[in-house]
């Protein structure tokens, strides 16, 4: 009988990977989105059992709460993207079969055979020590992440702009 | 002087160069909003060229002042003269680009960019300050924060042009294609971090020096790591099999963009892979008992990226595609001293990007001037009979072509030399083969550069008047022509100032 965090993760494993696939293969481009909310969920869960506490309420606050309503507007809102014509080729899906499989294995063994360092974490909340290093050691990070964003939100104007100007333009 | 760890407050002293750049981005940003629409574009180049001296200027002046090595920000950053040397390097690439995307003045002429030009200087000089950070980045954490930077800001430059189907195309592809390639490297990262339990470059190094030394080779999980790493470097680097995005975003890109996104992010690519390996990895320093694996798998790289540029540029009727080709070759060869892991090989892949930045920021100046004339035409047949319409413009895209293949007098050859010269020192059969793969290359690289002399000289365009080219873009084409030949007989000093500057800490 598996421990019960074990068993938690199998399940919260299974709720990532089962959406993921969803995701990927799903044809209707709604429902991926849809099945987007179970990996979000399903890795907030794998934050809370490695104690990382305040990083799942962030991913479910910003990716749950954000950026998947985001995604579903951009769908919803995208006119005529249900017979997109997909102009690229898809390659040869057996090659890519293969290669994956390679891939995985490779990364599957060196994985269960490299003798990871352990340490006990300590104890959740997690919340008090992440605002000290973001003003502290960390400080430079977290400023350049601002600048990131600054430089992206300019950059959306930019683009943003363009796709009015067009509409102006054929009226 | 022996190595300091400054805290927050006392680095910033050393981040001034960084420090002005932002401040010129806000600057930037207020200008374009309240300045009198007659004074506007002037303001922003002269705001933007100020802010990119005083950085260059700081470079130069820690350089001169034999300043550091420091760590800055409790270890994040390295201040030391390879980060310095690479600031001097960026800040004039990026003044060049700004010169190089002035508007054309007047009537007739359709500009290539758009009206947003307040915008275009600072997304170029955010860029400039994200591939400052690259060079410097002593931290996981901060290498994938500063190659973020420098995307993001590379995805809406390359999508810049307005109406242009090609334009998005390609930043849209650079999208996808970058997403991908940071999720690969960010997952190396965290293998890396596993087994380390550092993000920091210098206690990363200590462990896997550590688990080494216990298991008489490099661990897998390193290697797999840095395999994955790979793709986010070699995918700024535009280094097989990352290349893919390539030639769509330069060919899709304005001119000015394209020529940036070639030299700027890729020297930057290079900094970042070139301290990773030599401070994390200790690439450069291992005992010679120990067999590592990165010498084989640079060579491959090198020689995989080189191969496939240059057979592809062979077929290019256009003209920017077919550079966007060619420097995909160019990261082959610098691979190719990148692979060597010796002194020799870091300062003759620095130099090599000293010579890189004026030969082809020049060859796309060319470019450039030649579309604006002829209506935006960048394929072969708008360069025919240019040697007589615009002999001058004629004469230095010669330079530039000569150099880029690698032939003396000019700069490539220097550079080249160097390259091999540093393979062939490290000696072994594996470093002939690549020497020789590398020789095939240059000489398959010479056919396609001169199918552009031959247009330009041999072949005669359905116009014969000479073509107006801007003062502007005259004299910086001329301005780039000099140096690269100037570099080809007399390279003694720049080399020696480039090959001194490469001390890193570690």
């Amino acid at each position: 009988m598996p421990s019960l965090s074990a068993l938690v993760f199998l399940g919260l494993a299974a709720l990532t990977l089962g959406s993921a696939g969803f995701v990927a293969f799903s044809r209707n481009i709604i429902h991926s989105a849809l099945a987007l909310l179970g990996t979000f969920l399903g890795i907030a869960g794998l934050y809370v059992t490695l104690s990382a506490d305040f990083l799942a309420a962030t991913q479910v606050l910003v990716y749950v709460g954000g950026t998947l309503v985001l995604i579903l507007f951009a769908v919803m809102l995208t006119s005529r993207i249900a017979e997109m014509k997909v102009s690229n080729p898809r390659g040869r899906p057996v090659v890519a079969f293969v290669l994956v499989t390679a891939v995985l294995l490779v990364l599957g063994r060196v994985a269960t055979r490299t003798p990871w360092p352990a340490e006990a974490r300590p104890a959740m909340p997690s919340t008090a020590k992440l605002g000290h290093a973001f003003l502290g050691e960390y400080l430079l990070p977290f400023e350049l992440g601002s600048i990131v964003l600054l430089g992206a939100m300019i950059g959306a104007v930019v683009l943003a702009r363009r796709a009015v100007r067009r509409a102006g333009e054929k009226e | 002087m022996e190595t300091r760890t400054f805290d927050n407050v006392a680095s910033l002293a050393y981040f001034a160069p960084e420090l002005g750049l932002i401040a010129a981005v806000l600057l930037l940003v207020v200008w374009d909003l309240a300045s009198p629409a007659r004074l506007k574009i002037a303001g922003l180049v002269v705001i933007s060229l100020a802010a990119l001296a005083w950085s260059g200027g700081m470079g130069a002046y820690f350089l001169a002042k034999d300043a550091g090595p420091h760590e800055l920000f409790h270890g994040l950053l390295a201040f030391d003269r390879f980060s310095n040397l690479f600031r001097v390097i960026f800040a004039f690439v990026t003044g060049a680009i700004v010169l190089f995307s002035v508007p054309p003045r007047g009537p007739g002429v359709a500009p290539e960019l758009r009206r947003d030009q307040g915008e275009f200087f600072t997304l170029i000089l955010v860029l400039s300050l994200g591939m400052n950070l690259m060079a410097a980045s002593r931290h996981l954490l901060l290498i994938y924060l500063s190659l973020e930077l420098v995307s993001v800001m590379s995805f809406v430059l390359a999508g810049f042009k307005i109406n242009d189907a090609r334009s998005s195309e390609g930043a849209l592809k650079y999208v996808i294609f970058g997403g991908v390639a940071s999720g690969i490297m960010l997952y190396g990262m965290s293998w890396i971090f596993g087994i380390t339990a550092s993000m920091h470059l210098g206690e990363c190094a200590a462990r896997i020096a550590a688990l080494t030394a216990q298991q008489g080779k490099v661990p897998e999980v390193v290697f797999v790591g840095t395999a994955c790493m790979l793709a986010g470097f070699g995918y700024k680097i535009s280094a097989a099999p990352f290349h893919m995005w390539t030639p769509d975003v330069y060919e899709g890109a304005p001119t000015p963009v394209t020529a940036f996104l070639s030299v700027g992010p890729k020297a930057a690519g290079f900094a970042v892979l070139v301290r990773f390996f030599s401070d994390a990895l200790g690439a450069g320093s291992a005992s010679p008992a120990v067999a590592t694996p990165w010498p084989v798998l640079a060579g491959c790289l090198a020689m995989a990226t080189m191969t496939i540029g240059n057979l592809s540029a062979l077929g290019q009727e256009n003209v920017k595609r077919m550079l966007a080709y060619s420097s995909i070759a160019h990261a082959g060869y610098m691979l190719l001293g990148f692979s060597v892991f010796s002194d020799a090989g870091v300062a003759a892949i620095a130099f090599y990007i000293v010579t890189y930045c004026f030969m082809n920021l020049g060859a796309f100046m060319v470019v450039m001037a030649v579309a604006e004339q002829s209506g935006g035409d960048e394929t072969l047949s708008a360069f025919r009979g240019l040697g007589r319409r615009a002999p001058l413009v004629a004469a230095a895209m010669v330079v530039f072509l000569v150099s880029l293949t690698g032939l003396p007098p000019t700069a490539g050859f220097v550079g080249k030399f160097y390259l091999f010269s540093a393979l062939l020192t490290a000696g072994g059969a594996w470093r002939w083969v690549l020497a020789i793969v590398g020789v095939v290359n240059s000489v398959i690289s010479l056919f396609y550069y001169a199918r552009v002399l031959r247009a330009m000289y041999l072949e005669k365009g359905e116009r014969t008047e000479p073509v107006a080219v801007r003062p502007l873009l005259g004299a910086t084409t001329c301005a780039l022509a000099v140096p690269t030949l100037l570099l080809g007989v007399y390279w003694g000093p720049v080399y020696d100032f480039v090959a001194s500057s490469l001390s890193m800490l570690r």
